[in-house]
């Protein structure tokens, strides 16, 4: 029998075919888990339910309500969920993809094409697709042979990676519900919605017609909502929740040392200070430059993670397929070259200072960030002032790229490359920041090269070498450490716990030992 | 000029006849040279070190260290200056406002009366916290606008005392007397009224410099107060809380030092109360006008 490579693997679609529901995936233990009632402290309160809007504050609940078409293991290989096959063309202009049988949507209304094809026009509208919009980029046109048959078409050769990641992304919403999603969850999930209270809590109970088999494990799933991490943590140290997730690295630190269990998944955050090179001094790219080694990556990682993550000097977590740890070794903090940079730049000492470090408020560690930043320009004679703003003022200046200078965290860091993109700070048109056209010409090639590179092994070697390269050289935002987000911290009676791709929160899997 | 001068060394006096406000007295005092002297002790406050950071209180380090490896007592030292700072600024800008308004609507007790204190009604029904934050929000966050909402919010207190004294002055004998000889409205009012109503108004200087200390603390604290580096009081409490474990004195010694502040001036504006009602429980035979 040949043995399949794992390119072979997806590209027949024998990924598992048919294979019964992820049972084979979960821990050995989770055979012997109990059911119950599993209370979770979480530290933010949804914004809906739509999961085209998935971010941060929804973590929690979208892999509970819904499903995605196929799902990645936490070290990326592609597992089928709602797909049980796909095929990828052999010119990698589309992949057809074979749906699975048997599955209702929480209405009870049959899971067939037509829910993919409801979500992939949602997806590809500007206004409704919200953040599944970009990732769309690459999609022509999709057809339904049959009911259990979606075939998506390409604008051009598209990656292996880029096309799994599409599908992984793809978040089957029921037709009926599909203009309601925001307030009514309309998913195939684990779980259905049984109450809200707004900024209180969230209670789900076991969905009886799911089609895992076993699962979900625990029948009632409560998430409450805390404002402090300290509040979360000690809720969780006085037995009254059974898992803190999405709390502070600090505190995960602490209950980990008086024995909690803590998890950590693959999915990091990358912190990155976001520069406005379209304005004052950071218009000079040898001043942009010196930032790459004016970036205290060891203390920021230390004080704003409590060391949880890793310095990087690109915007990749570990488990990219780009990422390259020597650039974090070449671009190491270093205060003689960066002086050496600062002097290239031909800027005056005046000029040099003459912005803004726009801080996050409500975020103590880029508050903790911002400070060291602060400290260390003041160390090359660089003394500029710290403008902090709270909760939405400073998202819509983010957003709306108003401001010189910021530390903002970017998602997406582990998937296909080109994904970055999807960040605000990275896009390559419409980019909020740096406007249209986009000022830095080679990274915009760059990321399109990335794109088309869907040769051999050696081309898509070359195109993220090269992407790399342009990233520190152009400079406009210099990545300092990754971070976990969706740390789960859980008491020594829960078992079964999934890690997930992304760092969603996986409740199906997790029962009481 | 030296009469005043007498007035208010009797008054320091009998302040320190009493345990508690001398003891108060003495640590706002500590507080206040330090804080105005502040430049001339070898703290830094802004100075960094990241690889000593959340040590505890040490000779080197007197209080620790905060999660930046900065000295915290060299920051609760240039914490008192913000603090106190914008306590005697925002009194200076609640008497300066609500004193007059106080006066006129007091003394001419028509229409004037009615429309003055409506708006100072009005502005009495906003909570200090959200009006103060409404105002930072439109002024943006630093020192001044947080000194400014507080002073604002502290104008009806002001406002209110004045008036009342007034109307309790305005018919009384030495007020007439000098309404006989044709005394100009303004005269009487800042002249002659103002004077014999000043006691009460140092109360609630006393009083409004607590509340305006404690008003920058929960501004600092919920993320609206003066922006970093600038330490603050409510900022390191606000910082602190989330270090609880690995660091208490972060939190707890800017806490501590926080409360007996408030505290000594709170036992100062009690202790002031209760003199200056045993002398008008003394004098009570000749009416206040009997003190002048």
């Amino acid at each position: 029998m040949t043995k399949l490579s794992r390119r072979q693997f997806c590209m027949t679609g024998l990924a598992l075919a048919g294979a019964a529901p992820l049972a084979a995936a979960l821990p050995a233990t989770a055979q012997q888990l109990k059911g119950g009632t599993l209370r979770v402290g979480v530290l933010s309160e949804l914004a809906n339910f739509d999961p085209q809007q998935l971010s941060t504050v929804n973590f929690h609940v979208m892999k509970n309500l819904y499903d995605s078409l196929i799902e990645y293991t936490p070290d990326g290989k592609p597992l089928p969920s709602l797909a049980t096959e796909w095929t990828i063309a052999p010119d990698k202009k589309s992949v057809s993809v074979k749906l699975r049988d048997g599955v209702t949507f929480h209405s009870g209304t049959p899971f067939k094409s037509d829910a993919v094809l409801a979500t992939l026009q949602k997806g590809s509208d500007p206004k409704r697709g919200k953040h599944v919009f970009s990732t769309m980029a690459i999609v022509k046109d999709w057809s339904a042979p049959d009911e259990r048959t979606v075939v998506i078409n390409f604008k051009a050769p598209a990656p292996e990676r880029q096309i799994l990641d599409l599908l992984q992304f793809l978040i089957p919403i029921d037709p009926k519900g599909i203009d309601t999603v925001e307030t009514v969850p309309a998913g195939t999930g684990p779980y259905t919605l049984v109450n809200r209270a707004v900024g209180q809590s969230l209670t789900l109970k076991a969905n009886p017609k799911y089609w895992r088999e076993k699962q979900p494990i625990v029948q009632d799933l409560v998430f409450t909502v805390f404002s402090e991490d300290a509040a979360a943590s000690a809720a969780l140290e006085s037995g009254a929740i059974d898992i803190v997730y999405n709390g502070g690295s600090r505190s995960a630190v602490r209950l980990k040392g008086a024995g909690y269990q803590v998890f950590s998944g693959p999915g990091k955050l990358v912190q990155v200070f976001r520069i406005n090179s379209t304005r004052g001094p950071f218009r000079n790219k040898s001043f942009r430059q010196a930032f790459n080694y004016l970036v205290d990556r060891e203390s920021m990682l230390r004080v704003g993670y409590a060391g949880m993550g890793q310095v990087v000097a690109l915007p990749w977590a570990p488990a990219s397929p780009a990422f390259d740890a020597a650039y974090t070794k070449t671009y190491a903090y270093d205060l003689e070259k960066a002086k050496k940079l600062l002097a290239a730049s031909g800027l005056s000492p005046a000029e040099m200072k003459n912005w803004k470090l726009l801080v996050y408020g409500s975020e103590e560690a880029a508050v903790a960030l911002s400070q060291i930043m602060q400290g260390t320009l003041a160390k090359v004679g660089i003394p500029i002032e710290l403008t902090v703003l709270q909760g939405a003022e400073y998202v819509t200046a983010q957003l709306a790229g108003d401001f010189d200078a910021t530390f903002g965290a970017i998602g997406n860091v582990q998937k296909f490359p080109s994904r970055v993109s999807t960040n605000t700070i990275y896009r390559t048109v419409q980019n909020p920041v740096l406007k249209d056209p986009h000022p830095h010409p080679a990274y915009v090639e760059a990321i399109a090269k990335v794109d088309a590179a869907a040769g051999g092994d050696a081309e898509v070697k070359a195109a993220y070498d090269n992407l790399n390269r342009v990233l520190v050289d152009e400079a406009f935002a210099v990545p300092t450490n990754s971070y976990d987000v969706g740390l789960i911290v859980a008491s020594e009676k829960i078992g079964g716990i999934t890690l997930d791709m992304d760092n969603l929160f996986v409740a199906r899997t997790i029962g009481f030992k | 000029m030296s009469e005043t001068l007498a007035a208010f060394g009797t008054l320091l006096r009998r302040l320190f006849a009493r345990r508690g406000a001398a003891l108060s007295l003495i640590f706002l005092g500590l507080v206040a040279l330090t804080a105005i002297f502040a430049g001339l002790l070898p703290l830094d406050p802004l100075a960094q070190s990241v690889a000593d950071s959340l040590k505890p209180p040490s000779a080197e380090n007197w209080f620790g260290t905060d999660e930046l490896g900065r000295d915290i007592l060299a920051r609760v030292v240039y914490g008192a200056r913000t603090s106190l700072v914008t306590a005697f600024g925002a009194v200076f800008i609640a008497a300066l406002i609500g004193v007059p308004i106080g006066l006129v609507a007091g003394f001419y007790g028509d229409w004037r009366d009615s429309i003055l204190m409506r708006c100072i009604d009005v502005l009495l029904a906003l909570p200090n916290i959200l009006f103060a934050m409404a105002l930072i929000a439109v002024l943006g966050r630093s020192q001044g606008a947080a000194l400014i909402a507080v002073g604002i919010a502290g104008i009806p207190g002001f406002a209110r005392i004045a008036r009342a004294q007034v109307m309790a002055l305005r018919q009384l004998d030495f007020v007439m007397a000098v309404r006989g000889f044709g005394g100009r409205p303004s005269y009487i009012m800042f002249r002659t009224i103002l004077p014999n109503a000043l006691s009460p108004l140092v109360v609630q200087a006393i009083v409004l410099a607590s509340i305006a200390i404690l008003l920058e603390a929960a501004l600092a604290f919920l993320g609206v107060g003066v922006p970093p580096p600038t330490p603050s009081w409510g900022e390191m409490l606000r910082t602190g809380k989330s270090y609880l474990y690995e660091a208490p004195s972060y939190a707890v010694l800017p806490g501590l030092v926080l409360t007996l502040t408030i505290l000594s001036f709170d036992t100062i504006g009690r202790a002031l109360t209760a003199l200056l009602d045993h002398d008008e429980t003394d004098a009570s035979g000749a009416t206040v006008g009997g003190r002048r």
